[in-house]
């Protein structure tokens, strides 16, 4: 059967406000997800405490140099992200693809000295495993997991714009993208906060 | 040949236009059409229900010799645990929930107005997400995997594989993502899809339910996702330490089959009740947004991520615990009397999915006033001033039933609850699926089968708890300190008859499913509408084609086809 483009049916209008709709519910699982291991960790934390032992084992020493960075790096992306909503929303794609692109190098920034922070950390090296080396671990490793779920969104979200699916009269992807990453930098804000800081 | 096949052969020219459907194998593996994703999960929904109304039986054997030898010879305590806990997990997992999906996946489109669901590839994905993921579970905890073993053992002593155990673990993982995954392609259809003059206020209360378990499904299951890869982390390690220690991970997982919690999985059923019994009535729903507030009510009682007990051991005697456990029999109670008013005031047509309705909404309504009770001894010795003796001695002898099988009875009355509704949601809607009528004789023997099943497997468990039988019946000191170990014993046997009844009612259904449907022997007439139902699925023809509707619907009432002037044609 030959098939003709005009055979097709015609596309259902599209509806703006789907895809920030799924993304507020995929965002809202997210820091759900993150809000239950936070109450984990910090209750274990306030137990262990509570009965006079340290919770971080006493040999490790968690540095704050490379957390410092991906913060700054998270903060600076927030920026980057909106500078790609701001283009979108003029038409100017070629800025946009240039702000996705540069956030997309930002998260690898991330990824990067993530990996390298938990490899200095050395958590259980010297004691062995513990608690809060359990909790710490699947506090990060869950967090570099959603980065690299927000690449993926990102690069996406990239090829649609490359393809011209997104322009001013339909930002929502791009929108939805940056809603995703902008939960991201306040996820790690608390990490940064609860485990590295406050330890 | 039906009055909707005629219909849709006389439209060529429309037909022409629509989407090219697949056929076959590459049809059924490469669906996007939510109709085809709701009758996949349906049809493996049953053969999970199946699956875990087995393993209930083996399990329900085991417990009519309790002082004595296994009578199946499962091994070891870990085997009979893995039997037990797989129970539990396909009940819920394998049944329960993909045959809520299922429905709502099929019908919330339709009953919105919609031409699909949202983002339908990943409501596909979704299904063979939790497919794959299930499957793999299953195939794990029947080799030596599973979610830990029963008590504080070596690791692996008793034959546990870690490679399997870690799999487990995972797979089940994966199912929850995959839920998550429909359960926001289905929110984001009702909030988006919805036709032009149809308001939250307006949705059909199936898709209203739909859209308070999904929300609450999103707001908890993360949790319990973050639980498992704790344990999944830990277990990783050289030496757990704690969550991945094989005696630890039941326990910090297992507050999704406990109340409050238990009740997320119940709310749609308030939805196909609320669809069902006013239809039989031919009468609009009185109070409507009352209903609405009723279902509400329960999504906000049965969000329980908080009471985790493996984390917060005093949980069940706390106050929100205790309060919410209490109170959340008032919106099912106000729900029930809602449609039973509009049942006394209509002309109800008795039929299996209006029998089924009333009886999964009395099973919901058994299930919350245990819950009651099961927190009252908390809740009295919260307010016990009086230096009374007897009153003393009821309060410690109510709270001692927390830890006792009542547990058991109210995740089985509400789960169990929740299979009636689905299957009432299957007899009502099977025209609208099936184009095809299922055998309304079969409908009432499979819901009262199951529903006895329920009586005495619920009802044995409710009364072995006042007896003192402990909730983990797996562990050796379960049996400990019971009142009468013959009295637990016989009441078990009992219990052991209800689950060869619920292995009854849902092959039953499956039955039916087979000869009505697939061999075609269902009643084929007057498919079109044939309850004269309320809502905008019975607006198009049945099957419905692909599109759904041949012009967006226009609504002005949340009884369209019932209200006059209620939706321009």
């Amino acid at each position: 059967m030959n098939l003709r483009t005009t055979d097709l049916p015609v596309a259902p209008p599209v509806r703006g406000r789907t895809p920030l709709v799924a993304a507020g519910f995929g965002i809202a699982a997210m820091l759900m997800y993150f809000a239950g291991i936070f109450g984990v960790y910090l209750k274990e934390r306030a137990q262990v405490r509570s009965e006079g032992s340290s919770w971080i084992p006493d040999k490790v020493t968690i540095e704050l140099t490379q957390p410092g960075m991906v913060i700054w790096t998270l903060l600076i992306s927030i920026f980057v992200m909106q500078w790609a909503v701001y283009s979108i929303k003029r038409d100017d794609r070629q800025h946009a693809l240039l702000a996705i692109g540069t956030t997309l190098v930002m998260g690898a920034m991330v990824l990067v000295q993530t990996a390298w922070h938990l490899s200095q950390t050395n958590l259980i090296a010297d004691e062995g495993p513990t608690t809060a080396a359990t909790l710490i671990y699947t506090i990060v490793g869950s967090y570099v997991v959603a980065i690299v779920i927000g690449m993926i969104i990102l690069l996406l979200t990239g090829f649609r714009t490359l393809a011209g699916q997104y322009g001013s009269q339909q930002t929502d992807g791009v929108v939805a993208a940056s809603l995703y990453w902008y939960s991201l930098v306040f996820i790690y804000f608390i990490i940064w906060i609860a485990v590295f800081i406050a330890k | 040949m039906t009055e909707n096949q005629t219909e849709t052969e006389s439209n060529t020219d429309e037909s022409a236009s629509r989407p090219l459907e697949l056929g076959g194998l590459a049809g059924t593996f490469g669906t996007t059409d939510h109709k085809n994703i709701g009758k996949l999960y349906i049809f493996f929904g049953l053969t999970g229900g199946l699956l875990s109304f087995v393993l209930h039986f083996l399990v329900r054997i085991e417990r009519v010799n309790i002082g004595g030898t296994s009578i199946l010879d499962f091994g070891s305590s870990n085997q009979f645990f893995q039997t037990w806990s797989l129970s539990r997990t396909s009940l819920l997992f394998f049944c329960v929930v993909p045959l809520i999906l299922g429905l709502a996946t099929y019908v919330v489109p339709l009953q919105v107005g919609a031409p699909s669901i949202a983002f339908p590839r990943a409501a596909a994905g979704a299904f063979w997400a939790w497919l794959i993921g299930i499957a793999i579970h299953v195939v794990t905890v029947f080799s030596d995997g599973g979610l830990g073993v029963p008590e504080p053992v070596t690791q692996f002593a008793q034959g546990m594989d870690p490679e399997a155990t870690e799999l487990s673990i995972l797979s089940i993982a994966m199912v929850v993502i995959a839920i998550l995954l429909a359960s926001v392609t289905l929110i984001t259809t009702i909030i988006t899809q919805r036709p032009q003059g149809m308001t939250l206020f307006d949705l059909p209360l199936f898709s209203w339910s739909t859209l308070v378990a999904t929300g609450i499904w999103i707001l908890t299951l993360p949790i319990w996702l973050g639980n498992l890869m704790i344990a999944w982390v830990d277990f990783k390690g050289d030496d757990a330490l704690r969550y991945g220690n094989v005696s630890n991970i039941w326990d910090q997982v297992s507050w999704l089959w406990s109340q409050p919690m238990i009740f997320a999985f119940a709310i749609p059923i308030l939805g196909i009740a609320g669809e069902i019994i006013p239809v039989s009535a031919n009468q609009t729903q009185r109070q409507y947004v009352f209903q609405q507030i009723g279902i509400g009510a329960l999504g906000v009682l049965s969000f329980g991520a908080f009471a985790q007990p493996f984390f917060n051991a005093d949980v069940g005697n706390q106050a929100v615990y205790v309060g919410m456990g209490l109170i959340i029999v008032l919106p099912v109670l106000a729900f029930f009397g809602g449609l039973l008013d509009t049942l006394a005031k209509g002309t109800p047509k008795i039929s299996a999915q209006l029998i089924l309705a009333l009886i999964s909404m009395l099973s919901l309504l058994v299930a919350t006033s245990i819950s009651a009770l099961h927190v009252s001894g908390p809740a009295l010795g919260a307010i016990q001033e009086i230096d009374s003796d007897w009153l003393g001695g009821i309060i410690n002898w109510l709270k001692d039933l927390q830890g006792t099988v009542i547990a058991t009875a109210v995740m089985e009355h509400a789960l169990i609850a929740s299979i009636l509704a689905s299957i009432a949601g299957l007899y009502y809607w099977s025209p609208k699926i099936f184009g095809i009528k299922m055998n309304n004789n079969v409908g009432i023997l499979a819901g009262l089968s199951i529903f006895g099943g329920l009586l005495l497997s619920g009802g044995s468990n409710l009364i072995n708890g006042f007896l003192d039988e402990g909730e983990s019946v797996y562990l050796s000191n379960a049996y400990e300190g019971v009142w009468n170990q013959g009295a637990v014993e016989f009441i078990n046997v009992l219990g052991l008859i209800g689950s060869i009844l619920l292995i009854g009612g849902i092959s039953l259904t499956i039955l039916d499913l087979i000869i009505s449907v697939t061999l075609g022997k269902g009643d084929t007439e007057n498919a079109g509408n044939p309850w004269n139902g309320h809502t905008l699925e019975w607006a198009t023809q049945s099957p419905p084609p692909s599109g759904n509707f041949d012009e967006p619907p226009i609504v002005h009432s949340e009884r369209p086809l019932f209200t006059s002037g209620g939706m321009e044609q």
